[in-house]
């Protein structure tokens, strides 16, 4: 239970006390008047008794009386409450109207309790609500300002306590609130005071005796009569007041009379005084409040009953002034409402009724000042206030308690005088019923005795009557004793009802005896509250004794009993009961030692539901409140939302619709565990609200919390959405929304702007250079503000999520930006100036939809309609495209929220349709609203600051600048394929539109494949090509030359010479031949256009041809196409276009070639030429196409050669035609010789040039030297020369290890000179024709493949084993040896010299005639090498291997067996041999060995050379 | 059988609610949360150093007018809570014990489950259907 202004003991005193009746005469009610009170009224301020008073027990000793209270009131004749106890419907409004209009202070200081992890903000400090304890009201009010109340206190609580406890009706079981004494009250302006003493005697007399009334009820039979004069000492005459005075003392006694003097000064005199008011906080405390929201139909019928009773009951009393009394009866009687025994608190109904006197008797003037007046006591002065005061304490002390003590004693002495009897009858029946004690049987068995009434004299009431008196005059100790014997007596008589009332009084004064002799029975109070529910089904009694046990338990710390027994008295009969209740228990969950803060909040909720059942939303709305700082953000979602939904509802309904929008809120921003009617429910209310919320106030859009937004996934696209095929023209990809961000990519496309803007800027990437971003999205750098240019469209794509499980429609969805014109062409003069640039927004237009808005600067698009499903995430993408320059913000979004409204309809809809009515709630409920994008950057993790603390950086994404027009490139795609064979040629034509109006120029492309692509060499290649690609259907993309009919093909290779400068390539190539200086333009590609400048509006056409990459598989291609503009010094240098293509390449044929050194000796026309080399070139062709459907067959059109020193000379193919066509899985050979074109060459880079020897094996010839073809080839170099070097350098290292550490620097000449001469640096370009069925048609596929010969003896092939490569290299670990360090191989150094032997081959010789037969062999030694070779020839040698042992018989050399020559670089020379033979056979002459050294290498030994083939000589002996 | 089985977590947020009349959903969320104060109260009754060897079923929290509220709580403070209808009266205690026995095996199942995440909500199949199994069959 809260905590109370009171202490218990305070309380329950203040609930029992002695009552007085009032019976008033015209004329003094005439006085009391003037100060807007009548006497009763008049009093109550003054009824505390400040001073002890002293009394006598039964046992003569004396008693002090501490804070005595007395209550007087105005005797009221009607009939009460009904004996059922069920509170009539008047009296519940009391109640609730007195809860009603006691509410928390608002913006008080918040009351924290802290229970377990939970801090809970319980009430606001309010002010003392109760009558205050204290007589004084001038310290009272110094108490309530200066006490401060941290405690939760519930004071609507403690009101509806006291008024309850005040309208508690009368009954027969008990006495406590009859009236113990009656004060008869006349003015001293009367005529005759004494008979109108007399009149008011009979009156109540009559009241109490006649029988007409039940109400009220007198105490004793007797009852004290106190005669009092007042006396107005502003009007009568003092002296004859105190002479009637002196003649009442004579009459009633100087105990029974007394003189009170009032109204020592003037209404009017007394307004510049100010005298303090204490009436005020005793009468209608709430009336000020309550005016206005208080209409009640009520009051009239109350007055006319009241006006009823009181003709009847005082018309005849006087008969010339009886209108007069009328009146004031009428207004005393409805003053004191008729279920309200003490304070009146119906202020309306009171001044009702006071006008209706005023009307009826009064003169107007009297009237309107009461009925204008608000403060009461004008006329009383200080001394007046005293008078009262002793008034009342005289009254007490002299009157009052010693009738009390009388009373008691007699009825004391009557009770003892029939104790004797009594005692023994009981102890008789006791006995023989065989208990010691009567037992407390339970309820259930005892039948219902609520029928039994006792007679008022009867000797059982006699006991109670006496502990009633004995309580109510604070004989605690005594009255319990009687209240016990009562009880006792009760229980036997099965009289329940009494019972139960000596039970709770027992249990009472047991609690306030002082010093607590016995504790307190709280099962007394437990019999009691269940005997007046169950049997007696009295409601208001029980619910009094609940309270009152309540607070005892309270102050006991016993709050889990306490809030049981509150529970429990929760019931359906009463709202507003059940709701105090609940949320007293609740308070009592939470103030146990373990805080229950659960059960708090349960209850509270419980509480909150019940007061808006009675009709209490305001005290509901707290109450769920509270509740919901237990249950917000612990996981209770359902919970939670009903709470806030209710929290929702109420405070709507109380006019606080941004509180109500904001729980609504909760509601539907959470992840709602709401069923989906639920929450279509909800939505609809929501939107209600919310419209009536902006509605009310016009000025700005509000924000919506539906649906979410995804601000970090937003998206910005700068440019125009692509149309990606018109017809056969395939447009580049370019960027577009569709795409993933992809950061590799992204890498991989800056790498390429990097290289493109290298060349275009000469080789140097500018250090300001950014990588251009077209869509910015949540990984992109964002901390430049883009750049966009006017009138080019920019996207915005929006991810709205929709939590919910109804379906949302957004309608009128659009962009809401803010924009700062700025004119970039004109020099920006200073920056300071930029404060009178105004910002236009489009937020004002926006927020009426469908209006034209701002087109002028920024064309906005809106979305008529965007329908959101249950639970989806769906993109909008929102476009505005800039007229003018300047800075644009994008601020958020703005759109109408509206539910479908295909759902069944809730309350609220009914209401919303009822309540607007027209066009609005046809189209159901939709808002107008916005909401903002706010994107927080990356985190930054920098610095240690950063690092430290969490911070963000800076997101431009929705800040673009807009820049003046920019050129915008459009590339086309024509014929472009999307499978090729590898090696495929095809021709397709790419056509560059500028769609801008400005001109553009410096068109390049780069791409991560540039040997893909090629657009030709302009010097050469361009005038050849047909302009137009319909006209180019089944042509070649070659350019060949119809071979001469008579020729055999393949016999004569045509030679033409090209540097490699002249083609496309050039720039990148050339570049990076030069000194490496170009770096990044490797695969950069100057597009050659017209003029160098593409002009607005306008296109151009070029072939590209495309050569299907080597490797088989998909191939992911990209193309970057960079390009300017024309007009300089923009603020965006260059623009880009990307593009990918995906090109799947099959398998086509497989080309392995080997070079030879032929045997034979040279030629005789070369030998002239003093050429001693020529090679022989092995081309293994084989078909590794897999698909068999599509290609039927290749043909071998040609074999060419590209090489700076050698050429391919002539097909030597034994059988020349058929190998030329393979079908599937064929393999075919060809073989060719190969001729050095050039004898020492000297190389000179400037003027390399590349020969190119054309082999044609069919009827026409390719010439190879022109553009697709070189191009192709010299691409295919590229990534070849790069390979050839690490490969070379990786040998030596591997030979460099197996001989050890090297010779020093001498070490790489060898090297050197060794390789040389075994290298032949040739590439054979294969040209090939494939055969390939197509939709049943044939078609010719042409493609070439190129093999790089790089050794002699080496095998190489078309295809790249790159892959395997890699898969072989060992992981190394340790620094792999310094390249140089190296010697060459012994393989390597024996090739240095090669050999040939003439000889015939058979040789007749008569052995016969001549046994030995002489044969000259000519031994022809050739350096290969470039350098000067010693060479030791040694014949002795003989072959030890067990193969080549003789068995016919040997030969022998003849002559000088072992030579040392010398051998200049690439020298050939004849040593003349002689070989003796004795008998005929086949003999192999190739035994003499070969050592040789390079010449100024001393200290190497000679190596063996490698031994030519078998040299057969057949002697035929010719007898 | 039960008519509503919780798992709620040492931070008193709910793991797991499973109720058997869906339009009450909202009263047992309620009742559960409110038998926490009584969960709490029963843990703190038994002192710091007894913590150890506390039974884990704390038996019957409280009875509504309805139901009965029973809870057991683990040694990491996870609270289950099952609601028995109060007309039934044929549970006896020591099935009530076996519930929530069954109920602890199946949750420390689901904790090892190395998917998921301690502190989630509990969206087990296997805990869904063990919890089905003990929950009176709506009809």
């Amino acid at each position: 239970m809260a905590q109370c202004v009171q202490s218990v003991q305070e309380f329950i005193q203040d609930s029992f006390v002695p009552m007085v009746a009032v019976l008033c005469s015209e004329d003094a009610e005439k006085v009391t008047r003037k100060n807007n009170l009548n006497f009763s009224e008049l009093l109550r301020p003054f009824c505390r008794l400040t001073s002890e008073g002293h009394m006598r027990d039964p046992n003569n000793q004396v008693q002090v009386v501490k804070n005595l209270r007395i209550s007087v009131n105005n005797v009221v004749t009607r009939p009460s409450v009904p004996a059922s106890g069920v509170p009539g419907h008047a009296h519940r409004r009391l109640l609730s109207e007195v809860v009603l209009t006691c509410q928390p202070a608002e913006g008080g200081v918040a009351n924290v309790i802290t229970a377990g992890d939970y801090d809970l903000n319980i009430s606001d400090r309010s002010l003392k609500a109760s009558v205050p304890w204290y007589s004084d009201w001038r310290d009272t009010l110094t108490e309530l300002s200066t006490s401060k109340h941290y405690t939760a206190t519930t004071p609507w609580f403690e009101a509806y306590r006291e008024s309850f406890l005040q309208s508690m009706p009368a009954s027969d079981h008990e006495f406590l609130n009859h009236y113990l004494a009656c004060l008869l009250v006349v003015s001293s302006s009367e005529a005759v005071p004494v008979e109108k003493f007399l009149k008011l005697s009979q009156e109540q007399h009559r009241i109490q005796h006649s029988g007409e009334y039940t109400n009220p009820k007198w105490f004793i039979p007797n009852t004290l009569k106190y005669y009092v004069l007042l006396h107005d000492m502003s009007q009568g005459d003092e002296q004859r007041a105190d002479s009637v005075y002196e003649d009442m003392k004579q009459r009633y006694g100087a105990q029974g009379c007394y003189l009170l003097k009032v109204n020592s000064r003037t209404a009017a005199a007394g307004a510049d005084e100010q005298i303090p008011d204490p009436w005020s906080q005793y009468l209608h405390k709430s009336s000020l409040q309550s005016q206005d929201q208080y209409e009640d139909p009520a009051p009239v019928v109350v007055n006319d009953t009241a006006v009823e009773n009181n003709v009847g009951g005082t018309s005849e009393v006087d008969g010339h002034d009886s209108e007069e009394k009328d009146g004031v009866l009428v207004n005393s009687l409805d003053n004191t409402h008729p279920l309200q025994l003490d304070t009146p608190s119906d202020p309306p109904g009171s001044l009702d009724a006071l006008r209706a006197v005023a009307v009826e008797t009064k003169p107007p003037p009297v009237a309107t000042g009461m009925a204008a007046a608000t403060s009461h006591g004008a006329c009383l002065t200080l001394n007046d206030h005293d008078r009262i005061r002793l008034f009342i304490q005289e009254f007490t002390f002299r009157g009052l308690l010693p009738h009390i003590e009388k009373n008691i004693r007699q009825l004391n002495d009557q009770l003892v005088s029939r104790k004797g009897l009594s005692r023994s009858l009981f102890s008789a029946t006791k006995k023989w019923f065989g208990g010691g004690k009567v037992p407390e049987k339970s309820i259930a068995e005892l039948k219902n005795t609520s029928g039994l009434l006792y007679p008022p004299e009867a000797p059982e009431l006699q006991i109670r009557k006496m502990a009633d008196l004995c309580f109510l005059v604070q004989l605690y100790d005594l009255a319990y004793s009687c209240y016990h014997t009562a009880k006792k007596d009760f229980l036997s008589d099965q009289a329940m009802l009494y019972a139960a009332g000596a039970l709770e009084m027992a249990a009472v004064s047991a609690f306030l005896q002082v010093g607590a002799p016995r504790p307190y029975p709280a099962h007394y109070m437990d019999t009691a509250i269940q005997t007046y529910r169950d049997v007696s089904m009295n409601m208001v009694l029980a619910e009094r004794c609940a309270l009152l046990s309540a607070e005892v338990l309270k102050s006991q710390a016993k709050y889990s009993d306490a809030a049981t027994l509150l529970i429990k008295m929760t019931s359906e009969d009463s709202d507003l009961r059940s709701a105090l209740l609940l949320e007293q228990a609740a308070h009592c969950f939470i103030n146990m030692r373990n805080p229950m803060v659960r059960k708090f909040a349960f209850h509270m909720i419980l509480a909150g539901h019940r007061f808006s059942k009675a009709g209490q939303k305001r005290h509901a709305l707290r109450c769920y409140c509270q509740a919901m700082q237990v249950y917000k953000g612990k996981g209770w979602s359902l919970a939670e939302d009903h709470i806030n939904f209710t929290i929702g509802r109420q405070s709507f309904t109380l006019r606080q619709p941004e509180n109500a929008v904001t729980a609504f809120r909760h509601i539907l921003t959470n992840d709602s565990q709401q069923t989906s009617t639920q929450q279509g429910a909800f939505l609809r209310e929501y939107l209600y609200v919310y419209k009536n919320v902006t509605g009310a106030c016009e000025v700005a859009l509000p924000q919506l919390p539906l649906p979410c937004i995804n601000s970090s996934a937003t998206r910005v696209y700068f440019g125009h959405e692509r149309r990606l095929a018109e017809g056969e023209k395939q447009a580049a990809t370019h960027v577009s929304l569709d795409q993933e961000f992809d950061r590799d990519l992204a890498a991989m496309w800056q790498d390429l702007e990097e290289q493109v803007v290298a060349a275009a800027k000469r080789g140097v990437v500018p250090a300001t250079f950014q990588p251009t971003q077209c869509c910015l999205n949540s990984q992109t750098d964002n901390l430049r503000f883009p750049l966009a240019v006017v009138e080019e469209p920019i996207i915005v794509e929006v991810v709205f999520r929709n939590p919910l499980k109804v379906p949302l429609v957004l309608s009128d969805l659009t962009l809401l930006w803010k924009f700062t014109l700025k004119d970039f062409n004109r020099p920006q003069p200073q920056e300071d100036s930029v404060g009178d640039v105004v910002a236009i927004s489009n937020e004002k237009d926006a927020s009426v939809p469908r209006t034209p808005q701002k087109d002028d600067v920024i064309a906005t698009e809106v979305i008529p309609e965007f329908y959101l499903s249950p639970e989806e995430t769906k993109l909008a993408r929102l476009k505005l495209l800039p007229h003018q320059t300047g800075q644009l913000n994008i601020l958020g979004l703005v759109y109408n929220l509206a539910s479908t409204s295909s759902t069944g309809d809730t309350t609220i809809n009914s209401t919303a349709a009822s309540q607007s009515e027209g066009p609005s709630a046809a189209e159901g409920t939709s808002v107008r609203g916005r909401q903002d994008l706010e994107i927080q950057g990356p985190r930054l993790n920098q610095t240690k600051e950063e690092k430290t603390s969490v911070s963000h950086g800076p997101d431009r994404r929705l800040d673009p600048t807009i820049t003046p027009p920019m050129p915008l490139l459009e590339v086309f795609f024509l014929q472009f394929p999307t499978a090729l064979l590898c090696g495929e040629i095809r021709k397709a034509y790419v056509e560059f539109c500028n769609v801008s109006r400005v001109t553009l120029c410096g068109l390049r492309v780069a791409s991560t494949h540039p040997d893909f692509f090629t657009f030709g060499s302009s010097s050469l290649a361009t005038p050849l090509t047909p302009l137009s690609p319909t006209s180019f259907e089944n042509c070649s993309a070659y350019k060949t030359l119809a071979t001469p009919p008579g020729a055999t093909p393949g016999s004569v290779a045509a030679v033409t010479l090209v540097s490699e400068g002249d083609f496309g390539s050039g720039t990148g190539l050339g570049g990076g031949g030069v000194s490496g200086a170009g770096t990044g333009g490797k695969g950069v590609t100057e597009i050659p256009l017209g003029e160098g400048t593409l002009k607005p509006g306008e296109s151009t056409q070029l072939p590209l041809w495309l050569r299907g990459p080597d490797q088989e598989g998909v191939h992911e291609i990209h193309f970057l196409f960079y390009y300017e503009s024309a007009e300089k010094g923009g603020k965006i240098s260059h623009r880009v276009l990307r593009h990918t293509v995906f090109i799947c390449a099959s398998r086509s044929l497989s080309v392995r070639a080997t070079a030879c050194r032929s045997n034979t000796l040279p030629e005789e026309e070369e030998r002239k030429e003093g050429r001693n080399s020529s090679m022989l070139v092995f081309v293994d062709v084989e078909n590794i196409n897999s698909s068999e459907a599509g290609v039927r067959e290749f043909h071998i059109a040609q074999v060419s050669s590209s090489s700076k020193q050698w050429r391919l000379h002539k097909c030597i193919n034994p059988a020349e035609d058929k190998d030329c066509k393979l079908t599937s899985r064929e393999r075919g050979k060809l073989c060719f010789r190969a001729t050095r074109c050039k004898p020492l060459q000297v190389p000179s880079k400037a003027v390399e040039k590349y020969t190119f020897a054309d082999l044609s094996l069919g009827n026409e010839l390719i010439i190879t030297s022109t553009t697709p073809c070189a191009d192709f080839f010299f691409r295919r170099c590229q990534p070849l020369e790069s390979l050839r070097l690490p490969v070379a350098m990786e040998t030596q290292g591997r030979h460099s290890r197996s001989q050890g550490v090297g010779h020093g620097d001498g070490a790489k000449d060898i090297a050197g000179v060794v390789r040389k001469c075994n290298e032949v640096e040739l590439d054979i370009i294969i040209l090939w024709k494939a055969f390939v069925v197509e939709d049943n048609k044939q078609v010719i596929l042409e493609g070439q493949l190129h093999v790089a010969l790089q050794t002699i003896d080496k095998e190489a092939c078309s295809m790249t084993q790159k892959e395997e490569a890699q898969e072989m290299v060992l992981l190394k670990f340790k620094p792999e040896l310094p390249p140089p360090m190296t010697r060459p191989s012994m393989e390597q150094l024996s090739h240095l010299i090669k050999t040939n032997l003439h000889y015939p081959e058979s040789y007749s010789h008569p052995f016969n005639q001549k046994s030995l037969c002489m044969v000259p062999v000519t031994l022809t030694l050739s350096n290969c090498s470039l350098a000067q070779v010693d060479v030791i020839i040694d014949l002795r040698h003989k072959t030890t291997s067990p193969e080549s042992l003789e068995v016919h018989g040997s030969f022998t050399w003849l002559g000088q067996t072992q030579f040392k020559l010398q051998l200049r670089a690439q020298e050939v020379m004849r040593v003349q041999l002689r070989a003796c033979f004795l008998h005929a056979g086949v003999y192999n002459l190739g035994t003499p060995r070969v050592f040789a050294k390079l010449a100024d290498q001393g200290a190497m030994c000679e190596t063996s050379q490698q031994t030519a083939t078998p040299a057969l000589i057949i002697i035929i002996n010719s007898t | 059988m039960a008519v509503c089985i919780a798992v709620i977590a040492k931070e008193n947020y709910p793991l797991y609610i499973r109720s058997v009349p869906i339009q009450n959903e909202l009263k047992f969320h309620y009742t559960v949360h409110t038998s926490l104060d009584v969960v709490e109260e029963k843990i703190s009754a038994v002192g710091k150093a007894m913590a150890d060897q506390r039974e884990l079923y704390l038996g019957l929290l409280y009875p509504t007018e309805d139901y009965k509220v029973y809870g057991y709580v683990t040694n990491s403070k996870v609270k289950f809570v099952i609601v028995v209808d109060s007309s039934n009266t044929s549970l006896r205690d020591n099935e009530i014990r076996s519930m929530f026995r069954k109920l602890h095996n199946s949750f420390t199942d689901v904790m090892c489950n190395p998917f998921y995440n301690p502190g989630d909500t509990i969206q087990s199949k296997a805990f869904d259907s063990m919890v089905t199994a003990m929950m009176v069959q709506a009809s």
